[in-house]
């Protein structure tokens, strides 16, 4: 009895320093491939700063008024915020990339279903980001236009344009990330379009005074404005 | 330097390489840059020759035009000014050959490309003195020819700006924003800093050609505004000459915008580039100036006020979150303030004016949100101003407009140092 | 080649013009001779010259330099007999070579026998030879001539107490061409003269023979019909002989002396000459493009006469306010140097001694359409002294060598009929015929030349001509056609170098061959051909089709 129980154990001693022998070694490749990711990543986030700080796109993001966002946010910079988000995406590729080394059955899908996903992530915070800077730009362009043409109310037409951007933004992003993508799609389309035909309804019947002058003043040839009032020029 | 040169090489086509060729080495060369002037450069064409004859009749000169891609006819009617022994014409007796030669943009369409195609033209053809008139100066005479370039071919100046007399609420940019900031930040008493007829010589064409790398934003406005400012880096000789009354153009007012990105957004730009030049100077000194005195008309003017002043009140209050970037806290509560008042008569001081004005040029430099919509975020402000200005010399002579104008460049001199502290922040 | 058409001798001549005095002295009385001449006419065939025109040798007070005549029938003593002008006649004859001498119809020297009888007395027979007036004010429109010397058209005669009319210097009384036996005795001087063998006359001051009231007394209608009648009797008696007339109008008013080819065989294009010079100075072939398109057409049978410089001053007369001024503000800064309306300098002064302007200038000469003159002593370039008064500054001794006198005459140099040229650049010592006789490479030898290529052809003389106008003002480009062949002349007026496109499109096909060194040059394709020129530099192509 009692040889047997040491048999046993002897036995699950050795299963167990068998599967330490089997697993260690590919412990201490993940740790070097760890290692190794880390200073690729390091690498690629300095590669990347430099490739950001030499095309400028701080400039360009401060332009299109999202250093603003992130400053408001509390973010780092924009060039330092990709650099970053760069870093841990690589480091976190690699570490994956050992784990899947240990053979661990189940996880390895999981992780190449996680590789495959993480393009379009990347694509899908591209949209969003760029959808951002694009909603605030224009809709500031509008405000802007508007206020110096003395249009009625201007605010309206500005926060109007930022958020159908904002949504076009939105239903490309969920769909580019393939969450609910029908829904959405479907949920913008109607939204879309019913804001379409109300703006046509309301524009044909309401203001089609407003589009004959408008339309008079782009083409007409020759017509002057018999003004009772005398235009300041500028220059 | 190599992106320079690519630029020239690219700026002459063949073909009118070929012509430069055959007109040879001028004395003065008078460059109009076009687009669609088939009304009025006819008129223009025939004066500006015979202005050069009449006072330059011995000298080698040349009209060379450079045309947007009009499709009236205008390079043609230019042509039609040349004088040769190919076309004998009776009634025209020259000592010499007069060439009127035309070429298209080689690149994209932009007046700052004109200016640089005429600027190679003289070099190439070593013209001593250059005159560029605008297509759309109907009010020319021959005796601009004589007052733009004597001071450049005889009496060696570098750079001949215009004067004019003017009405007095004509050019209300002008008179309080881009002549008093000019004045204050370099230094220099120039009028019409923004001029669309001139003369330069050859010295300072050439100086421009080698030091200008001509980018997007030089091309697209402002050539002119960095020709001065080249001079006044370079200490070239610069002077003015009155060129006569300037009829009100027929204006909209939707055009302030474009205006003020060409003639502010070309100014704006420029103090970057020229930080160290215009941050040194202070206070500002007179230049030369020749011609009849220029005086103000006071012709009683109906201007719709009551309009200017919503526009300046919905401006103020539909952009405040962006004049929150570009504004300092106190300036835009100042400013709320003279919006929102309905019965104390509307003010819109010039110290408030200035204040405004250097926190938008710095708002500028930092680029706090696009530059052409801090741009256009002035024009508003710019109408209250204007009602201002109405109001205050509705009812002066010339000379209380004259004087108000002043005490604006001065205020604007005082307040320089605001603006150099408030730009390094 | 020989021509379908005969050509007359005087549109292939190249004519020289010479004064007997300046050339060649004989005897060794300071004045040259017609012996001296005739010993001289060697050197004037080697340099290719076919017809030489004397100025004025008659015999005269010489108050303006031999214009001034008192006798028809002689030869002035100071140049020998009239032997010996016969035999230097016959020498120049003999070596293929015409003469054209002076006849100078308008008026005489106040010492013509005519003169002093018309004047003695209001009733003798010679009296209406001459125009008399009681008073100063008749034909007032005339402008005077003489501007620096003259105030007035009329002179006071103290001996008949009345006026007499004189267009040039008060003492040269005009002729009275409204009398028959005037008119008879001047073609009897003729005859004379072309029954020793004279080849051709050069009539003088000829639009003022005849004057009318409330005209400008110039190119009337009488004039024409003289001269009609003189070409007449010319046609009928002494055929080949030619009548060149001298009359300093604008081509439209020069057009009506050739008429129908019935009155002057050739004129001289006075307003071309000063515009050449002008073209030069400007870098711009505007001023000499515009004269010939304002040059009407002349009868197939006549002839311009170019030149470059004359005996005279160069006459600005033919150009407007604006050109005199630039041509006095550019070719006669020193007022010294202008006179009468013009600029009294010899030809390789005014172009600053310049080599190339001075080949340019005789390659545009022998090149436009035209009997090409040259003036003595400007194939080597001899220069002026314009302190001699008058235009005697051009009429210096003509410079034979370096030696005594310049090999002009053995006497004392005090005694000669005017000074030498003696300046470093100029003088005698420095500019003469021996001395570049020897340099290859010489002006006198590159005139040669060039008279030995235009005579290779005579499409020079006798072709067409017709303007190619290319986009580069600075060149002058014309080609030449006769019968079958074409020549294309190109012209530098510029100091720089110059590339000019010409449009030869209806040549296509042509060779191009460089007249002077005979090379060949790229044929004309479709594009425009591309030449390049030297400073001042010219070419004449003939275009050949092999």
């Amino acid at each position: 009895m009692r040889q047997m129980i040491i048999d046993e154990l002897t036995q699950a001693m050795q299963e167990l320093t068998r599967g330490f022998a089997h697993i260690l070694p590919r412990i201490i490749v993940l740790v070097i491939i760890a290692f190794a990711g880390w200073v690729v990543a390091y690498l690629l986030k300095m590669f990347l700063r430099s490739i950001l700080r030499l095309i400028k796109f701080d400039k360009l993001s401060e332009n299109a008024g999202a250093s603003q966002l992130l400053t408001k946010a509390a973010l780092p910079s924009a060039t330092e915020l990709l650099s970053r988000f760069m870093f841990w995406m690589a480091w976190l590729g690699f570490i994956l990339l050992g784990v899947s080394v240990l053979g661990i059955l189940g996880l390895q899908d999981e992780i190449a279903r996680f590789f495959l996903f993480l393009p379009r992530l990347f694509v899908a915070l591209f949209i969003l980001f760029f959808g951002l800077l694009a909603a605030s730009f224009f809709s500031r362009a509008a405000l802007l236009a508007a206020v110096n043409a003395n249009l009625r109310s201007p605010r309206l037409l500005s926060v109007s344009i930022r958020t159908i951007i904002i949504v076009f933004v939105l239903s490309m992003f969920f769909e580019e990330l393939g969450i609910a993508e029908q829904t959405v799609l479907v949920a913008f389309g109607t939204a879309f379009g019913a804001v379409m035909l109300g703006l046509a309804i309301a524009f044909g019947t309401g203001g089609k005074d407003l589009a004959q002058q408008f339309l008079e003043k782009r083409f007409s040839v020759g017509k002057k404005d018999e003004g009772k009032e005398d235009e300041l020029s500028p220059l | 330097m190599a992106e320079v040169k690519v630029a020239e090489e690219s700026v002459l086509t063949d073909d009118f390489l070929r012509q430069l060729i055959n007109v040879g080495e001028v004395d003065i060369l008078v460059g109009v840059p076009t687009h669609n002037n088939a009304k009025t450069i006819g008129a223009i064409a025939e004066t500006i020759q015979a202005g050069i004859l009449t006072f330059f009749p011995r000298e080698r000169a040349a009209i060379i035009n450079v045309d947007g891609g009009s499709r009236d006819g205008t390079p043609e009617l230019v042509a039609s000014a040349a004088i040769d022994d190919a076309r004998p014409n009776a009634k025209m007796y020259t000592l010499r050959t007069f060439h009127s030669i035309s070429t298209q943009y080689a690149s994209s369409p932009a007046r700052g490309t004109a200016l640089h195609t005429i600027m190679a033209a003289a070099e190439l053809l070593r013209a001593k003195a250059c005159a560029v008139i605008s297509p759309e100066s109907t009010q020319i005479t021959t005796d601009w020819l004589a007052t733009l370039l004597r001071p450049v071919y005889t009496a060696d100046f570098d750079l001949v700006l215009p004067t004019y007399s003017r009405h007095r609420f004509d050019g209300i940019l002008l008179t309080n924003l881009l002549y008093p900031m000019t004045r204050a930040l370099y230094g220099l008493k120039i009028r019409e800093p923004f001029a669309l007829d001139y003369a330069f010589s050859g010295r300072l064409g050439s100086q421009f050609l080698t030091q200008n790398a001509w980018h997007e934003e030089t091309a697209q406005a402002g050539s002119e505004t960095q020709l001065t400012l080249t001079a006044i880096a370079g200490e070239y000789r610069i002077c003015q000459s009155f060129l006569g009354t300037k009829e009100r153009a027929e204006r909209h007012s939707a055009d302030l915008v474009p205006a003020m990105r060409q003639t502010v957004g070309a100014l704006f730009s420029s103090l970057e580039t020229n930080f160290s030049l215009w941050s040194a100077r202070t206070g500002s000194q007179p230049i030369p100036t020749t011609g009849d005195e220029r005086k103000f008309s006071l012709e009683p003017l109906r201007i719709n006020r009551k309009r200017l002043r919503e526009m300046f009140s919905t401006g103020v209050a539909e952009l405040e979150s962006i004049f929150q970037s570009i504004l300092s806290p106190a300036t835009l509560a100042e400013l709320q303030g003279i919006a929102r008042t309905e019965d104390v008569p509307f003010r819109y001081s010039a110290e408030l004016w200035v204040k405004t004005i250097y926190e938008f040029a710095a708002a500028y430099h930092k680029s706090v949100i696009s530059r052409d919509h801090i741009i256009q975020a002035l024009a508003p402000l710019f109408r209250g101003r204007a009602l201002t200005f109405l109001a205050e010399n509705i009812n002066g002579s010339a000379d209380d407009v004259e004087n108000n104008i002043e005490s604006l460049c001065l205020e604007f001199e005082r307040t320089k140092p605001y603006l150099l502290e408030i730009w390094k922040q | 080649m020989p021509l379908k058409q005969e050509v007359p001798w005087y549109k292939l001549a190249v004519i020289y013009q010479a004064h007997v005095r300046t050339f060649y002295d004989s005897n060794g009385d300071g004045v040259g001779d017609f012996q001296g001449l005739d010993q001289k006419l060697d050197y004037l065939k080697e340099l290719g010259i076919d017809t030489i025109w004397l100025m004025p040798f008659f015999p005269s007070p010489l108050r303006d330099d031999g214009y001034d005549i008192s006798d028809y029938y002689s030869v002035h003593s100071s140049y020998g007999t009239l032997e010996d002008f016969r035999t230097f006649l016959k020498s120049a004859h003999a070596r293929q070579i015409r003469v054209i001498i002076e006849m100078v119809l308008n008026h005489t020297s106040d010492q013509h026998p005519w003169f002093q009888q018309s004047r003695s007395s209001q009733d003798n027979p010679r009296r209406d030879w001459y125009v008399w007036s009681d008073t100063d004010t008749g034909y007032s429109q005339t402008r005077i001539i003489f501007l620096d010397t003259e105030l007035s058209n009329w002179a006071w005669d103290p001996i008949s107490k009345s006026y007499y009319w004189h267009r040039f210097f008060s003492h040269q009384p005009d002729l009275n061409y409204d009398n028959p036996a005037v008119r008879e005795e001047m073609w009897n001087v003729m005859k004379f003269w072309l029954e020793m063998g004279v080849d051709a006359f050069r009539l003088d001051a000829v639009p003022y023979l005849v004057e009318r009231e409330g005209t400008n007394c110039e190119n009337l209608p009488e004039t024409h019909g003289i001269i009609k009648e003189l070409r007449r009797k010319l046609d009928e008696q002494f055929p080949g002989k030619m009548l060149l007339a001298e009359a300093n109008q604008w081509p439209v008013d020069l057009r009506p002396y050739f008429a129908d080819g019935d009155e002057f065989h050739m004129a001289f294009h006075f307003p071309l000459m000063p515009r050449m010079f002008m073209g030069v100075k400007l870098e711009d072939r505007k001023p000499i493009t515009e004269i010939l398109q304002q040059t009407p057409e002349i009868p197939p049978s006549c002839q311009w006469c170019l030149f470059l410089r004359n005996h005279d001053e160069l006459t600005l007369e033919m150009l407007t306010t604006v050109e005199r001024s630039y041509m006095n503000d550019t070719y006669a800064r020193d007022m010294d140097m202008r006179l009468n309306l013009g600029i009294r300098r010899r030809l390789a002064p005014l172009l600053d001694n310049d080599r190339r302007r001075i080949e340019l200038m005789h390659g545009i000469l022998m090149s436009l359409p035209g009997t090409p003159n040259i003036y003595y002593g400007d194939e080597i370039g001899m220069g002026d002294n314009i302190k001699l008064g008058d235009r005697n500054g051009v009429r210096t001794p003509m410079q034979w060598s370096g030696g005594w006198n310049g090999g002009f005459s053995a006497a004392e140099p005090e005694k000669l009929y005017a000074p030498l040229i003696q300046d470093p650049v100029y003088g005698y010592p420095a500019v003469n015929v021996v001395s570049q006789k020897k340099t290859e490479h010489s002006l006198l030898n590159w005139i040669a030349r060039i008279i030995a290529v235009r005579k290779t052809t005579s499409v020079f003389g006798a072709g067409s001509i017709e303007f190619l106008y290319p986009a580069n003002h600075r060149i002058l480009a014309y080609v030449r056609q006769l019968e079958n062949e074409t020549i294309l002349v190109v012209n530098n007026l510029s100091n720089a170098a110059q590339a000019v496109e010409l449009d030869l499109r209806r040549y296509k096909g042509n060779i191009l061959i460089e007249m002077f060194g005979k090379n060949i040059f790229p044929r004309v394709g479709d594009l425009p051909y591309l030449l390049t020129l030297g400073p001042y530099q010219f070419y004449w192509f003939r275009l050949r089709r092999i």
